[in-house]
């Protein structure tokens, strides 16, 4: 504590020094007064007297000097002393300065921005009890047919890991169900709800705000008429009712009675805004997969113990159930990172790409470090000639190169909160990613900003000051001003500028394989007619659509309704949109054919569609023909298939007339006729080759899905009809919700709305890059040229023309630039590669893509070394001889 | 010697301000030499530093006044914080002497 105390009143003084020295002076004259008063009393002259008393002292300066140390701090003396001298120096030089802090705020500022998306996408807790012990457990499955990943889980799967895995404390499940709410004016709407085990709360450790939770016997199906509401639910539709509680509620036209309402912003997962939940009842079937599994670790558990621990359970199910749980395993992934989901991915790429940003800035700053040092090797040199030690004058840079890194962080603070707003506004309107919005320049943000920009001090200020301090004295002062072109600094620099050329042409590569892609999604035909195609949405309802024979009338009723709509040329149902990013596959025999390899069969994407689809599409049909309103439940079973399907399967005859066997249950097999051969759609994106795809006809599938895409092609722009649509399909009568209206130019709009932005995103930092990696070598050949304007002079006098002169500038600049690309290049081979998990499509190694990127780098490279080169040449030789 | 000294220095400081009451630093500094009966002859300018130290941890406070004959000077007084301080160390000191005394005194013959 007394040191404590000690060190603040010395911290106090080292402030304002002033006036404690002023105050020894007179401590000191009064001692001295003191003593020269004593030796005359004994009879001393009074010089001797003086003379005595200061020799006793031990001398006035170094009493003052001892004094001074224990006043004050004698090291943070210093370091105050090189901060005052830096900002001196700063401002003499100011332009340097700016430049230097600019960079910085550039580049901490842009990492500072992604770095608050990731701090509240990421690593901000989720709004659970003890959220960092919670993990999704997925379900996969490499089934017999080949890889196949499912991530829902079925329910005595998720029974037993729960049960049988010791590391989870707790798991709950749910699954994603539409659920209609009829009002009491009977009008239906489709709500987003979730069915929940009753486990699931309290293993959230959340309660609802108002009510109960679901009591354990719940999920029994004849107790399991119960719902608890959302808060915003609970507010917008129920006007925030407190007296809500037993009151029921008609969901898929049953009874519920409200037991509870949750808190605010309660969500269980925030991608997808559940409001309502209701129990999950239980259910037997070990192969109808259609659960989310969260579960709790125990707290002396980590997710990849069990991650090991369920990988055993799973083995153990799968001898247990060898027909369902062959191959069927579990994988463990820490809550918060599943719920950010794809954002994550994309956000530790922007990450890695403002980091790289930030090097390069570094290395630019760096390189002005190192040029200011050449231009200060006299005032070093007369430094150490005056006593400084090699230590002093690097920490005297240090503090500089520091002091500029802390500017730079300051300046860069407002950079982020600024890139930050504008990159969450960007996303949110294309992207939706979970808790993004709560993006925020906080404590985290500065505290991350000021750790970055001490770090980057450090990081471009070491080599600089290295070098700078240990410059021969003798040397220095020797030829000062007439610096050669050899020595360390330039060769650093040089080295630094193929550094940061390298990293600019990994972003441009990075940048260019993205663009690429986007480019090719704009030039595919997509293979079906965009314009004048009306997309309704619709869901059907298991308790009234579920069957085959209730959704044939409703299929039936609905289209002959809509192709009745003056305007409207065709219309069909379809489950998955082209482009919707939606894609089912199954497998299939051939019969009369051996399949591909003992337990896998083939295998195609799968699709619903009704009579006229290809037709309504515009998609041609090269041989056969579409489906038709023959096609119908009791006919014969038939499919059309794409071009790829046809050249995979049949490669040797036509298609039409084959057959495949397509199991339907565990037991029952459908055998159907291939009718048509529809021309390739580019189904799951723009930018992805067409696979094999396989077409059977809705009134003939018996395959259970909850929602279907009604399409409509109309004579004219297709927004007109929308009311005439919708109220055509509710006039049917036949339960159908409708969930969204759009046309398929704004589908297709929003498909690329996504990698369009990452594009640009990337496509930005990447030509900061590139734009400061030229920054940086027109500054190191300007300083280059100046430094050589001696050996320039004699070139020209001797007879080199200007052009010699500029070859002369450029070829430096160009050469290091070419290193620098043939660098990045290696580079950014390995960043495309990681890109191909980001965007469908994209191609790494694509040699244009490189091709196009390097040159684009090298012409900046050589401007940036040109404009330079072209000055020195227009130099006069004789005013760069004379100026010796 | 000199750590020995700087520990010490200390000590007597605030020994000599227990037993005069407040004083200036030449006073003390004399007052120190003679009751060492001059077998401490350090400069007197050593005594400052060794103050600010006390003052700076709040053993002592110092302020401006008039000598006995008449000359302006900085007297320094102890706090309650040094009294205190001042029992303990000489406590401590006592007691490290005692043990030193018995280590080095000549080993009665047994």
């Amino acid at each position: 504590m007394r040191r404590l105390r000690a060190l603040w009143v010395r911290l106090a003084d080292v402030v304002r020094p002033g006036r404690r020295d002023r105050d020894f002076d007179e401590e000191l004259a009064s001692h001295l007064q003191l003593h020269i008063d004593d030796n005359l009393a004994v009879g001393m002259p009074p010089d001797e007297a003086r003379r005595v008393a200061i020799v006793r002292l031990g001398g006035i300066a170094q009493t003052h000097e001892r004094y001074r140390d224990r006043a004050r701090l004698p090291f943070v003396d210093a370091v105050a002393q090189d901060i005052l001298y830096a900002f001196r120096t700063f401002r003499k030089n100011r332009g340097f300065a700016l430049t230097a802090m600019l960079t910085l705020a550039l580049g901490i500022g842009s990492t500072s921005a992604i770095f608050s998306a990731i701090n509240a996408v990421l690593l901000r807790p989720l709004p659970f009890a003890d959220s960092d012990r919670l993990v999704m457990v997925y379900g996969v499955a490499r089934s017999a047919r080949g890889v196949d990943m499912h991530d829902s889980v079925s329910y005595p799967n998720f029974a037993d890991w729960r049960d049988l895995a010791a590391t989870l404390e707790g798991a709950g499940a749910y699954a994603n169900r539409p659920l209609t709410v009829t009002t009491a004016a009977g009008e239906s709407r489709v709500i987003r709800g979730k069915q929940v085990t009753p486990s699931l709360f309290g293993v959230l450790g959340v309660r609802p705000a108002l009510g109960r939770a679901f009591r354990p016997d719940e999920d029994q199906p004849a107790l399991s008429r119960v719902v608890i509401l959302s808060d915003g639910f609970w507010r917008q539709r129920l006007g925030g009712d407190p007296q809500v509680l037993g009151r029921t509620l008609q969901i898929n036209d049953t009874p519920f009675t409200i037991v509870g309402v949750m808190a605010p912003d309660f969500h269980i997962d925030v991608a997808e805004m559940e409001q309502l939940y209701a129990p999950l009842p239980v259910d037997a079937t070990r192969n109808h997969e259609f659960l989310r599994v969260i579960a709790r670790l125990r707290s002396d558990a980590s997710a990849r113990q069990a991650q090991a621990d369920l990988d055993e359970v799973c083995r153990r199910l799968a001898q247990l159930y060898p027909r369902t749980n062959e191959g069927v395993g579990a994988n463990v992934e820490p809550l918060v990172d599943a719920i950010a989901g794809p954002g994550r991915l994309a956000l530790l790429i922007l990450f890695a790409v403002v980091t790289v940003v930030l090097l390069i800035a570094c290395t630019n700053v760096a390189s002005l470090l190192l040029a200011r040092g050449a231009t200060r090797q006299r005032e070093m040199a007369v430094r150490a000639a005056l006593g400084a030690g090699r230590g002093r004058l690097v920490r005297q840079l240090l503090v500089e190169s520091l002091l500029l890194a802390l500017a730079g962080g300051i300046a860069g603070l407002f950079v982020a909160d600024w890139l930050a707003r504008g990159l969450v506004a960007m996303v949110s309107d294309v992207a939706p990613v979970p808790r993004l919005d709560a993006t925020r320049t906080d404590m985290w943000v500065v505290a991350f900003t000021t750790s970055v920009s001490l770090i980057t001090g450090i990081v471009f200020g070491i080599a600089p000051a290295l070098v700078s301090a240990s410059t021969g004295l003798n040397e220095a002062l020797r030829d000062a001003g007439r610096s050669s072109t050899g020595g360390r600094a330039p060769r650093i620099r040089r080295g630094l500028v193929v550094l940061e050329t390298a990293l600019a042409l990994v972003l441009l590569a990075g940048a260019g394989a993205l663009t690429k892609t986007l480019l090719t999604m704009r030039a595919t035909p997509p293979g079906f007619s965009a314009e004048n195609l009306l997309v309704v949405n619709l869901y059907m309802p298991p308790t009234r659509l579920s069957a085959l024979e209730s959704r044939v009338p409703f299929f039936d009723a609905t289209l002959a309704r809509i192709r009745g709509l003056p305007g409207v040329r065709d219309a069909a149902f379809v489950a998955d949109l082209p482009l919707s990013g939606a894609s089912d596959s199954e497998s299939f025999h051939i019969p009369g054919r051996p399949d591909p390899a003992p337990n896998r069969w083939f295998n195609a994407g799968f699709n619903i569609a009704s009579s006229h689809y290809f037709r309504t599409m515009g998609i041609r049909i090269g041989e056969g023909r579409d489906f038709q309103d023959s096609d119908t439940t009791g006919a014969p079973g038939v499919i059309v298939i794409n071009q790829t399907a046809a050249k995979r399967f049949w490669p040797d005859r036509s298609a039409i007339g084959q057959q495949i066997d397509l199991p339907v249950t565990r037991q029952k097999t459908v055998r159907l006729t291939v009718v048509g051969v529809a021309d390739d759609v580019r189904h799951v994106g723009l930018a992805v080759p067409p696979r094999p795809e396989v077409f059977v006809n809705s009134l003939q599938s018996e395959l259970t899905w909850p929602s279907v895409v009604l399409a409509v092609r109309t004579a004219n722009h297709p927004s007109g009809l929308a009311d005439a649509v919708k109220g055509a399909v509710h006039e049917t009568g036949t339960g159908a919700v409708l969930v969204r209206i759009d046309t398929l130019d704004a589908v297709i709009a929003r498909s690329m709305a996504q990698p369009r932005l990452f594009t640009s995103l990337l496509g930005a930092f990447a030509v900061a890059a590139v734009v400061l990696a030229a920054v940086g070598l027109y500054g190191l050949i300007s300083f280059s040229v100046a430094q050589r304007a001696h050996e320039m002079g004699i070139r020209v006098a001797l007879g080199a023309s200007r052009s010699e002169i500029v070859r002369l500038a450029l070829g430096e600049g160009v050469g290091l630039a070419v290193a620098g690309t043939a660098i990045g290049v290696a580079g950014g081979l390995a960043v495309t590669r990681a890109l191909v998990g980001l965007m469908a499509g994209i191609q790494p190694n694509d040699p244009l893509t490189f091709a196009v990127v390097a040159t684009m780098l090298l012409v900046c490279a050589c401007l940036a070394s040109y404009v330079p080169a072209r000055r020195a040449a227009a130099a006069d030789p004789l005013m760069a001889l004379r100026a010796e | 010697m000199a750590d020995v000294w700087q520990g010490t220095l200390a000590l007597m400081v605030l020994k000599t301000l227990e037993g005069l009451g407040p004083l200036h630093g030449y006073g003390i500094a004399r007052r120190i030499e003679q009751t060492s009966s001059n077998h401490l002859s350090v400069n007197y300018g050593t005594i400052y530093p060794a103050l600010l130290k006390l003052e700076q941890e709040g053993y002592i406070s110092s302020e401006w006044g008039v000598s006995e004959n008449n000359r302006r000077a900085k007297f320094y007084r102890l706090t309650r914080a040094g009294r205190k301080h001042l029992e303990r160390e000489a406590r401590s000191w006592e007691l490290t002497t005692e043990i030193l005394s018995r280590f080095l005194a000549p080993r009665e013959s047994s």
